[in-house]
C-alpha cells in the first residue's frame, strides 16, 4: 500500500516525461486540482478547533463571549452568512433575542448579589454565594440550577437549555452549567460538552459524519461546493450530498433510485444475470474471474461479456473494433409487451453497470499480480528503471472502470421514461442519447485496450516489448484519463445542464480519483477540552492562529502517510490514536 | 481495626459488597435528594395555599392526607364562558422531580372543551409539556388552566367534534354544548 501511494508520486513525473511526445499537454492544466483539499476530516481530537473560525468570526463582528457566539450559531445552524444577514436585516437586538442570547445589562450584573436570595424554585433562603445569577438577569440558588441541568440534558436538549424563569427564553451560559453539573454529575458534564461541540456537525450543513459502519469517529467538512465525493481518513469514500457510496456520473436521486431498483429485483434473476454467461457455443454457463470483458469459455469460444455475443475475427485481443454492445438497442418495431422491454432495457443496463463493478472487485487482485511482474522486471538489469508507468496505468483503469459502472445506472435514468419524460422529445432524447454513448464506447474500447496491457505477461517480454507496452500504457492513460472527463463534461453541460425541472448535479471529475479530505490541523488539540473548560478568556488571542494553509497541509501529509502505512487491510482502522500521536510529535 | 481481625478471604467480600452499597448508596443519595427536595417545595405550596385560600376564591387546593405527591383541586368556572356556575375537579400527580418536571394535571370532571379529551380528562396545555418552567406552582398551574377554559386553542384539539364547532365558526353550537355538559356535570344537583 505505502509504495502504491509513493509510486502515484513518481508516476506524476514519469507522465510528465511520456506527455512531451503526446498532443493533449494542455489538458493537464485545466482539471488538475490547484490548491489543497476542500475538505477536511474533524476527528474527536479536532473539532473544537474546526469551529473556532466560525466562532472567531462571530465573536469579533459582534464582540460577544463564545459562549454567546456559539449560542447564536447553533440557532442559525453554523451558518456565519445567514446569521450576518438576520444582523443586517433585523438588527442586533432581534438577532440576540431569537437565539435566546442576553446580554446582561451592564448595572445588573455590577450588583453583587446580596448576602441571602429568595430562590424562586425551592421557595428557601440561600446565601448568595450558593446562588447564580444567570446573564438575563435570573437568579436561583445552585442546588435547583444544578437539578434543571440535569433534567435537560437527560431529556436531549444540551443545545438549548433555558433560564428557569418563566417566559424567559435565554440559554443558560455553559461554563455556569458545566460546573454545576461536573460537581454532582461528571458523567453527564462530559455529555453536555460533547453534545454542544458535536452540534457543529449535527446541525451544520457544510459538515457530515462520515457514514463507515463501525463508525470511524470522523467527520468530513466540505469548503467547497456541496456536490463531492469524499474520501474519509478511514479510507471510506463517499458522496458528501446522500451520504452513500461514490456514485459520479450518477445524480444522487439516480442513484438512489437504482440501488432501490436492485434490490426489489428477485434474487434468482439477479444472480444468473450477475453471476453467469451462456456460453454462445456450448450454451455453458461461464462465470467470469478476471478483470477484461474478453471472455474464452472452456470450449474455446471467445465472446464479449458485455452482450454475450461470440466473437471472432473482429473482437480479438488486438482490436475490437466494431463492437458496440454498449449502445442500447430498442426492439420498438417488434411492439414487444412494455414491460417485458423494460425489464430488458433494466437488465442490459444493469449487466453492464455490474460487469464492470465486478471487474473492479477484481482489482486487488490484478494489483497483487501486477506488482510480482513489476518486482520481476525491477529484478532484471535493464536500462528502464521507473516503473510508475504500471502503477499509474493501473490505477487509471481501476478509476476509468469507476465511471464506466456508475455511467450504466446514469444512462439508464437519462434516457429512460422514469425521470425526464417530459423534458425532452424523443428526438432530442436520441440525439443526446447517441452522444452519449458514442463518448461511453470511446471510453470503454480504451478501458479495455487498457486492461488488456496491464494484464499482459509483460514480465516474461522482451525489453523492446516492454518499452512498448510501457508507452501504450501511457497513451492509454492519459486518452482514458481525458474521455472520462469529457464524459463528465457531456453530462454536466449538455445532458443534465439543460434539463428544465430536474434538479441533478454530480460531483465533478476528479482525474486522479476521489479527493482525500486532509486533516484539519489542531494547533493545540489535545488540551480543547481544558481550554473549553477555561472559559472564553484568552481564547481569541489562540485562534489568531491560521487553521488554513500551512500547518493543515503538514498534518494533511503526515496522515495521508500514516493512513498508507497502516496497510491494505486496515480499512476501518481507528485514525484517531495515531493522529494524537503525530499532532503531539509535531507540537 | 474491626476489618483487620477479617481473614483475607472474608475481607475480599467484604470489600465487594461494601463498593456496590456505596454505589447504590450514591444512586440513591441522588434520588433522594430530589425526592427531599421536590418534598420541601410541595410543603411551602401547601402553606403558601393555606395562606392564599382567601385570596383567591376560584380555586381550591388541597393535598391528599397521605401522599404529598397527589393533590386535588376544584376550580370555578371563569365568568361569561359557558363553563360558568360549574365547578371543575382536578388532579394532580406530581413527579418526584417536581418542580424540574410538570406535574400532571387532568380533568375529573367532564368538561365539552377542545383542550380536554372528553373520556380520560387529559389537558393539552403547552406549560404542561415543554413550555413548563419551575418557576411554576400548583396554584399558578390551576390559574392557568382557568385561563385555557375561557380560551380555547381548537387549533390543537383533543376533542374534535368541540374543536371543529369553534373551527367552522359553530359558537353558539360550541357554547350550549358546553353548557349543557357543564350543567350535567359540573354543577350540584338540585335536590
Amino acid at each position: 500500500m505505502e509504495e502504491y501511494f509513493s509510486s502515484d508520486d513518481e508516476c506524476c513525473y514519469s507522465d510528465r516525461d511520456s506527455l512531451d511526445g503526446l498532443e493533449n499537454e494542455d489538458s493537464r492544466t485545466h482539471w488538475a486540482p490547484s490548491k489543497g483539499p476542500a475538505s477536511k476530516v474533524i476527528t474527536k481530537e479536532s473539532l473544537l478547533a474546526a469551529q473556532r473560525e466560525d466562532l472567531r468570526r462571530v465573536m469579533e463582528l459582534l464582540s460577544v463571549r463564545e459562549h454567546h457566539a456559539r449560542t447564536l450559531l447553533i440557532h442559525h445552524r453554523w451558518d456565519v452568512e445567514k446569521l450576518f444577514a438576520v444582523l443586517v436585516e433585523k438588527g442586533k437586538s432581534v438577532l440576540f433575542m431569537e437565539a435566546g442570547v442576553s446580554l446582561a445589562d451592564q448595572q445588573n450584573l455590577g450588583v453583587p448579589l446580596p448576602p441571602t436570595v429568595m430562590c424562586e424554585i425551592c421557595i428557601e433562603d440561600v446565601l448568595g454565594g450558593d446562588a447564580t445569577r444567570m446573564d438575563c438577569g435570573h437568579c436561583f440558588c445552585n442546588e435547583c440550577w444544578t437539578g434543571h441541568f440535569v433534567v435537560k440534558i437527560n431529556e436531549g436538549q444540551s443545545k438549548r437549555i433555558k433560564c428557569m424563569a418563566h417566559k424567559c427564553n435565554a440559554i443558560c451560559d455553559e461554563a455556569v452549567v458545566r460546573n454545576l453539573v461536573s460537581k454532582t454529575h461528571p458523567d453527564l458534564a462530559e455529555k453536555f460538552d460533547r453534545f454542544l461541540l458535536e452540534s457543529y456537525i449535527e446541525d451544520n450543513k457544510r459538515v457530515n459524519w462520515c457514514p463507515s459502519t463501525p463508525h470511524c469517529g470522523n467527520a468530513i467538512r466540505n469548503e467547497d461546493d456541496d456536490f463531492c465525493e469524499v474520501e474519509c481518513s478511514c479510507g471510506l469514500q463517499f458522496c458528501f450530498s446522500c451520504l452513500s457510496e461514490a456514485h459520479s456520473p450518477c445524480s444522487c436521486l439516480m442513484w438512489e433510485l437504482w440501488v432501490k431498483k436492485c434490490r426489489d429485483e428477485s434474487e434468482t434473476v439477479n444472480w444468473i444475470t450477475v453471476h453467469t454467461k451462456h456460453c454462445p457455443k456450448c450454451h455453458k454457463p461461464v462465470e467470469k474471474n478476471g478483470g477484461c470483458n474478453l471472455v474464452s469459455c472452456i470450449c474455446g469460444q471467445a465472446f464479449c461479456w458485455l452482450c454475450g455475443g461470440a466473437t471472432g475475427r473482429d473482437h480479438t485481443w488486438s482490436s475490437i473494433a466494431g463492437h458496440s454492445c454498449g449502445r442500447y438497442k430498442d426492439d420498438g418495431e417488434k411492439k414487444a409487451e412494455r414491460a417485458k422491454r423494460d425489464l430488458f432495457r433494466y437488465m442490459h443496463y444493469h449487466n453492464r453497470y455490474k460487469a464492470h463493478t465486478d471487474s473492479f472487485k477484481l482489482e486487488s487482485k490484478l494489483k497483487e499480480t501486477i506488482q510480482e511482474k513489476v518486482s520481476v522486471l525491477e529484478d532484471r538489469d535493464s536500462k528502464l528503471r521507473d516503473f510508475g508507468w504500471v502503477n499509474n496505468g493501473l490505477y487509471r483503469l481501476f478509476r476509468s472502470r469507476r465511471v464506466l459502472s456508475y455511467s450504466y445506472p446514469f444512462a439508464f435514468y437519462m434516457f429512460g421514461d422514469e425521470l425526464f419524460k417530459d423534458e425532452m422529445t424523443n428526438k432530442e432524447r436520441d440525439i443526446k442519447q447517441h452522444l452519449f454513448e458514442d463518448q461511453q464506447q470511446q471510453l470503454e474500447e480504451n478501458v479495455e485496450k487498457l486492461s488488456k496491457f496491464l494484464e499482459a505477461p509483460f514480465d516474461q517480454y522482451e525489453e523492446e516489448k516492454v518499452m512498448n507496452v510501457r508507452m501504450q500504457v501511457l497513451n492509454l492513460s492519459t486518452i482514458t484519463d481525458k474521455l472520462c472527463q469529457k464524459m463528465y463534461e457531456c453530462i454536466e453541460n449538455d445532458l443534465l445542464g439543460s434539463l428544465q425541472l430536474g434538479i441533478h448535479n454530480i460531483a465533478p471529475y476528479r482525474s486522479k480519483g476521489i479527493e482525500k479530505a486532509s486533516e484539519l490541523s489542531v494547533c493545540w488539540g489535545n488540551n480543547s477540552d481544558k481550554a473549553l473548560h477555561c472559559g472564553s478568556s484568552g481564547r481569541t488571542t489562540e485562534s489568531d492562529q491560521p487553521s488554513g494553509s500551512g500547518s493543515s497541509e503538514e498534518s494533511g501529509i503526515s496522515s495521508r502517510k500514516r493512513a498508507r502505512m497502516e496497510g491494505p487491510g486496515g480499512a476501518f482502522f481507528d485514525l484517531n490514536l495515531p493522529a494524537d500521536n503525530v499532532d503531539r510529535s509535531e507540537l | 481495626m474491626m476489618i483487620v481481625e477479617f481473614t483475607v478471604f472474608s475481607t475480599f467480600k467484604f470489600v465487594a459488597v461494601k463498593l456496590s452499597e456505596v454505589i447504590k448508596q450514591q444512586n440513591n443519595a441522588a434520588e433522594l435528594f430530589s425526592v427531599k427536595a421536590s418534598r420541601a417545595r410541595l410543603f411551602k405550596e401547601f402553606k403558601e395555599v393555606q395562606r392564599e385560600k382567601v385570596a383567591d376564591p376560584d380555586i381550591q387546593l388541597s393535598c391528599d392526607d397521605n401522599n404529598i405527591f397527589k393533590w386535588t383541586a376544584l376550580v370555578k368556572g371563569p365568568s361569561e364562558t359557558p363553563f360558568e356556575g360549574g365547578i371543575f375537579q382536578l388532579a394532580f400527580a406530581v413527579p418526584e422531580q417536581y418542580p424540574l418536571q410538570p406535574p400532571q394535571v387532568r380533568f375529573l370532571t367532564k368538561i365539552f372543551h377542545p383542550n380536554v379529551h372528553f373520556k380520560t380528562g387529559e389537558i393539552c396545555l403547552d406549560i404542561l409539556k415543554n413550555a413548563w418552567s419551575p418557576a411554576w406552582t400548583l396554584q399558578s398551574v390551576c390559574r392557568a388552566i382557568i385561563a385555557l377554559m375561557a380560551h380555547p386553542e381548537p387549533d390543537s384539539p383533543l376533542n374534535c367534534d368541540s374543536g371543529n364547532l369553534l373551527r367552522s365558526g359553530d359558537i353558539r353550537g360550541y357554547q350550549s354544548m358546553a353548557r349543557m355538559y357543564t350543567r350535567l356535570a359540573a354543577m350540584p344537583k338540585k335536590g
